[in-house]
């Protein structure tokens, strides 16, 4: 019988405590920043997000990670970042922020396991399948499947989730969440290479479906 | 387990895996090439060997994905992990 994933990480750790400080300490300035405004795709993706999940979005700047720790902002998120941010002197930094280092060189097979172990414990993870940051304005750039494995490793659905920048200073942010997709409940097996290649295409065509969201109602 | 066995729970994996490059799968030999020959992304890399860790029961540890060339050394890995 499947165990049932729950978010086990402690309210208050050791581990979480310069996280959650700085985290406390930005919300407020965040806030008046960014304005920001939350549209749900439907009432199924207005439900907090529970356990378990790997979160997707679009990568325009180097401030994404913050936009999603506000989008999602009642979670810790774990971020999956190159290792050559692990190699700066904000090393300390970037392991108070829950970031899992990959190389994306030469890619570990420890680093999957560090990712599924970290989803199986019911953390929440969050990546950019564009893989980089994109240079290509409003465009999204293909995304790699490489995530869909990570959901089904981890046996946890996705969240797909689009991040609307400031324009100007005067605009405000918005945030699309879409409603989580459960792989492993759809297929019940590992898909086959050309069904995960068709995956992260369908998950590319949802983030542009959260796009369209994101403009139709901009005011 | 001898490596003509495993080349061939290799090609089992792959074709289960992959079904758009089953020609090449099937007449693959040690010396084939990943990435060259049998056309790897460093994502079919990692699904080859999720499904060999279930399949065959082992663990690739401290590996990356570029240490593999051949099919060749992928089989000298699991031979040495199931000795």
């Amino acid at each position: 019988m499947e165990q049932k994933r729950t978010n086990r990480a402690k309210l208050f750790s050791p581990r979480y405590l310069v996280h959650d400080f700085i985290k406390a300490t930005a919300a407020i300035p965040g806030l008046i920043w960014m304005r920001p405004r939350w549209i749900f795709e439907t009432k199924a993706a207005r439900k907090r997000i529970r356990g378990g999940a790997l979160l997707i979005a679009n990568h325009y700047g180097f401030f994404d990670p913050m936009y999603l720790m506000f989008a999602v902002w009642y979670r810790r998120h774990h971020f999956i970042c190159g290792k050559e941010f692990f190699e700066s002197r904000f090393r300390w930094l970037f392991k108070q922020f829950l970031c899992i280092p990959i190389d994306r060189a030469n890619f570990n097979f420890n680093s999957l396991r560090e990712i599924t172990d970290e989803l199986k414990k019911g953390s929440l993870v969050s990546i950019f399948p564009e893989g980089h940051i994109n240079e290509d304005g409003d465009n999204l750039g293909a995304f790699k499947s490489g995530m869909v494995l990570i959901a089904l490793q981890g046996r946890v659905p996705i969240v797909p989730v689009y991040v609307k920048p400031k324009a100007h200073f005067y605009n405000r942010v918005t945030f699309v969440i879409g409603e989580p997709i459960d792989l492993f409940a759809r297929y019940g097996r590992r898909p086959s290479m050309s069904e995960i290649d068709a995956i992260a295409q369908e998950l590319q065509q949802k983030e542009e479906e959260l796009k369209q969201i994101a403009y139709q109602k901009r005011r | 387990m001898s490596r003509t066995e495993i080349i061939e729970k290799l090609k089992e994996i792959l074709l289960a895996a992959d079904d758009r490059n089953r020609d090449k799968v099937a007449a693959c030999t040690e010396e084939s090439r990943l990435v060259a020959d049998l056309g790897f992304s460093s994502v079919s890399m990692l699904y080859m060997v999720i499904a060999i860790e279930e399949e065959m029961n082992i663990r690739f540890d401290n590996v990356g994905a570029s240490d593999f060339q051949t099919l060749g050394d992928v089989v000298s890995y699991i031979e040495a992990k199931l000795k």
